[in-house]
């Protein structure tokens, strides 16, 4: 047992930089303390251990960030973030909502991962993704402080995501001047991928466009075991016990993988033939034990016939896109911004 | 690059206009720089995680380490280490590594390799929390679990709980109306508790010392981690702005008429926010009000008599203390550090800045009687202002808690000690008795930032403090600048800090608390608002500034742990609309935050150097 742990360590240092090692294994040991056994969650460890970061109202390589309260009843919080300009480079704080200025100002609602048990809005891990993202996009971007499993199981997180879709499509300070609408881009990474995919769906069929989705590693997955679970359980970061426990607190009690939440296009799910879904940009990594899963949810798009761009990362782990030490967070960074300003 | 020691100029100049606060970009290139100099991983330090780039390596073999340990313990190893060891201070990796292997590795057949790397875990004290370290229980977990039960959460089903002897913390039970018979005689010997009558002195005049007003710049290693906390300005908008727009306008445009001097605009628009104030609803139309009232008295030169009524400041604070969270996590996060630095001792002193009506004290008694080995004789020196009245009101305090600590057969020494500010102090007035003897502790909660506003007094206070040769300082102070140059940046600030704090009130179950501390932080408003020069003494300002100053000074960080941390978190869900309230560790630090804002920081301090302590 210890042999065959001493090889996978060894593969896994081997593509990744060593401190992108050193942050997901942290990760990876601190949730292991954090899930128990029984199905509940050590939420106060995990609170303390995660490094946040408060907003800011002093841009920091040109972009500022505040916290909105959007629904005082569930406490949902979203986190904004905007680009200072060159003719207010210090935002003042009672023009926070200071109507965009361009013709098109595309508005990303960013969903965070954590397999819907972990992280934040202000983790610091999402926090610097997401200015990056305003930067690499133009974009003001929205980050949604989504309700967590295992105390808030399916459907909290799809139900804060449309919350905070509504707010962000009623604001009119994100109206592009060229068609006074909001330029609405869905965006998250794991169960943020997942959340983001759901709360498109939910758009669509309400009438309210959505411009794009994109979707990092998203979590998606289903009873069969595929053979990429197989053969990478437990080799870079992941393992399908993991996998599994997460899904276990997050769908309702006594569903199984085949739900549509987690498995969209499965044997539960609904075929989007028909209904105007938005475009899709799909990032998965090779050495992620899910990415059969993933792979399945892009050919569900494309049968569909909906417009979907799959980037596949062949060497690349999770979380490649916390720090920009790879070729992977480049390629990617490059293509969302394709993504984005082709429509601008 | 401007740093700002606020101590400098306590009188603005009110023609400055409006210009750049006094951080900005400038700031972020100059820490990041500094970090690199301490060979901090860059990408790593923006996530939150202090690692050497030439530790990397050790790191990562520490946590290959803990994962094969972690794979060959029983379920229970990994149980112990999320439930019962107490962890410290996270974003420093290689000590929390570390002192999770102790923990599940006994010393004894420990890699030595593995350890020699963390003498160079440089900056704070890798102290590892053993497992027994005692907690403060002032909990009625009963309550929580009922609270959750109903509600369906599952996240207070904690095996270890049960072991916790949980009561409610000390408030009105303690101090309450029913009246006390009160001794002002002290024992006879034989019984243990013994009130020494207070001391009163004058406060010194003559001129401060013009020296140590200008410290030096910190050194790089003080600052935390490449994010520039310095000068970061949070803000939470609980209100949707389309309703309130209007009103904080007008404010603003208010408080940059004052600032500009021109008073007949000012005039003008203080009567409108009146006005746009009455149609707004709940928490922004009472900060508005008290906003407006504060800038009238600015206009009007009627500045609010300082201080307080005593007994009438007394009763605020009360309501304060019993509405919402703030004062009892102060009291709670103090508490719990103070506990751990007096593990061992038999003999302890607690030297309180704050000393109010003393209400952080029972709880801190109960968790020393409660000690395994029996209770330390405790000793306790409060510090307060003098009273109007003619009441003794720091010798009240003290025979209350004497009886108090007869109850709990805890031996009881106390001295009230009067003072018009804490600068006032000396060593000498204190009865220090040797270290080896006796363990001192001394405590501030929202003291320190009213000696800003006298030149020098800050650094009086630190000199006195290392003279103590404290085991432990506690601090707690509000988390905000309202201490900058520039009056219109404090308006500001002030503005969106008490916005914030007034939202989390709303949620009080009685209003009349909720209406008591609303004035309770009415005077606070105004003395940002209205005062200047040595009258304005809520002159808050952030960890980061504190951190500064105090690392000048030579003190050294102690990390509050999960233990704390967690208590504080339960300590918070009894409050109605407890939802929104959130603590929040930094890099040792507790804080205690309003939907994601943060309000309030507890930090505990030791001497950096402990021999040089005399020569100061």
């Amino acid at each position: 047992m210890a042999g065959s742990n001493e090889v996978n360590l060894n593969e896994c240092k081997m593509v990744v930089p060593l401190n992108t090692w050193v942050l997901i294994s942290s990760f990876k040991l601190a949730y292991n303390l954090l899930r128990r056994p029984d199905g509940t969650f050590n939420r106060h460890l995990a609170e303390f251990l995660d490094r946040k970061v408060p907003a800011n109202l002093n841009p920091v390589d040109g972009v500022f960030s505040f916290d909105v309260l959007i629904d005082r009843a569930t406490g949902l919080l979203c986190r904004i973030y905007r680009p200072a300009t060159a003719e207010e480079p210090e935002p003042n704080i009672v023009e926070l909502e200071k109507p965009v200025v361009g013709d098109v100002v595309p508005v990303i609602i960013f969903f965070h991962g954590g397999s819907f048990a972990h992280s934040s809005a202000n983790s610091a891990i999402y926090d610097t993704l997401c200015r990056r993202l305003v930067g690499i996009c133009k974009a003001v971007v929205v980050s949604v402080n989504y309700r967590r499993a295992p105390e808030n199981r399916y459907p909290c997180a799809y139900d804060d995501g449309w919350t905070a879709f509504k707010w962000v499509n009623s604001r009119s300070w994100l109206q592009s001047r060229k068609d006074s609408k909001v330029h609405i881009y869905l965006a998250g990474d794991s169960s943020g991928g997942n959340i983001a995919h759901h709360v498109a769906a939910r758009a669509v069929e309400s009438g309210i466009d959505v411009l794009g989705n994109i979707l990092l590693n998203p979590m998606f997955g289903g009873q069969e075991r595929t053979e990429s679970e197989k053969r990478l359980d437990g080799k870079y970061f992941v393992t399908l016990r993991d996998r599994d426990w997460y899904w276990r607190a997050f769908l309702p009690e006594g569903e199984n993988r085949d739900h549509p939440a987690c498995n969209p296009f499965g044997p539960n799910g609904r075929s989007l033939e028909g209904i105007k879904f938005p475009k899709s940009l799909v990032v998965v990594a090779g050495l992620d034990l899910i990415q059969d899963w993933q792979l399945a949810y892009v050919e569900g798009l494309r049968k569909a016939g909906k417009e979907v761009k799959l980037l596949y990362m062949e060497q690349a782990t999770i979380g490649f896109y916390l720090l920009p030490n790879n070729n992977h967070f480049h390629t990617v960074m490059d293509e969302i911004s394709e993504f984005v300003s082709s429509d601008c | 690059m401007k740093r700002d020691h606020n101590h400098l100029q306590p009188n603005p100049d009110p023609s400055s206009l409006r210009g750049a606060p006094s951080t900005g970009k400038a700031k972020v290139w100059d820490e990041e720089s500094a970090q690199q100099d301490c060979g901090m991983d860059e990408l790593l330090a923006v996530l939150g995680y202090k690692v050497k780039t030439s530790d990397m390596a050790e790191v990562a073999q520490k946590l290959e380490q803990l994962e094969e340990v972690m794979c060959n313990v029983q379920d229970d190893g990994i149980s112990h280490l999320a439930s019962e060891t107490v962890h410290y201070n996270p974003s420093d990796l290689s000590t929390w590594l570390e002192s999770m292997l102790s923990e599940l590795n006994p010393p004894s057949t420990f890699d030595p390799f593995g350890a020699a790397g963390t003498a160079a875990a440089a900056l704070d004290d890798s102290f590892l929390g053993p497992a027994e370290s005692s907690t403060l229980t002032t909990l009625d977990f009963d309550n929580i679990n009922r609270k959750h039960q109903k509600s369906g959460q599952q996240i207070f089903e904690e095996a270890s709980c049960s072991d916790y002897d949980l009561k409610a913390i000390p408030g009105k039970a303690i101090y309450s109306q029913k009246t006390q018979p009160q001794t002002h005689d002290s024992s006879s010997s034989s019984t243990p508790t013994n009130v020494k009558s207070e001391k009163r002195f004058k406060s010194t005049s003559g001129p401060p010392s013009p020296s140590d007003i200008f410290p030096p710049p910190p050194p790089p290693a003080a600052a935390s981690y490449g994010i520039p906390t310095a000068s970061t300005r949070p803000v939470v908008l609980v209100d949707s702005q389309e309703n309130g727009i209007r009103l904080v306008h007008a404010l603003m445009a208010c408080a940059e008429a004052v600032q500009q001097n021109n008073l007949n605009l000012a005039e003008a628009l203080v009567k409108q926010i009146g006005f746009l104030a009455i149609s707004q609803a709940g928490a922004m139309r009472k900060v508005a009000t008290y906003f407006a009232e504060a800038l009238a008295r600015r206009i009007y030169r009627f500045y609010p008599q300082n201080p307080l009524d005593h007994s009438f400041s007394d009763v605020l604070h009360m309501h304060f203390y019993e509405t919402c969270p703030y004062l009892k996590f102060a009291h709670f996060t103090a508490n719990q550090a103070i506990l751990e630095a007096f593990e061992g001792k038999k003999r302890v002193h607690v030297i309180d800045f704050s000393m109010n009506q003393g209400m952080q004290w029972p709880a801190l008694m109960q968790a020393l009687a409660l000690r395994v080995g029996g209770p330390p004789a405790f000793r306790l020196t409060g510090i307060g202002p003098p009273s109007h009245d003619n009441s003794d009101h720091l010798q009240e305090v003290g025979c209350k808690l004497a009886q108090f600590a007869k109850k709990i057969h805890v031996e009881f020494e106390y001295r009230g000690l009067v003072a018009n500010s804490l600068a006032d102090l000396d060593a000498s007035m204190l009865d220090l008795r040797p270290s080896e003897v006796e363990a001192v502790a001394v405590n501030s909660v929202f003291e320190l930032h009213k000696l800003l506003a006298r030149p020098g007094a800050i650094d009086k206070v630190f000199s006195v403090v290392k003279q103590m040769k404290p085991e432990l300082v506690t601090i707690v102070e509000q988390e905000a600048n309202h201490n900058g140059p520039v009056f219109l940046d404090r308006f500001t600030e002030s503005l969106h800090f008490y916005s914030t704090l007034f939202d989390s009130l709303e949620g009080s179950v009685s209003s009349q608390d909720k209406v008591m501390s609303e004035v309770y932080l009415g005077k606070q408003i105004c003395n940002v608002v209205a005062c200047e020069g040595v009258d304005r003494i809520e002159r808050h300002e952030s960890l980061t500034q504190w951190r500064n100053r105090l690392s000048t000074a030579g003190f050294s960080p102690v990390h509050l742990g999960s233990n704390a941390f967690k208590q504080a978190s339960m300590l918070l869900a009894l409050f109605a609309g407890g939802d929104g309230y959130g603590v929040e560790e930094n890099n040792g630090c507790l804080m205690l935050g309003w939907h994601n804002r943060p309000l309030i920081t507890t930090s505990a301090w030791k001497l950096t150097n402990k021999t040089t302590a005399i020569s100061q």
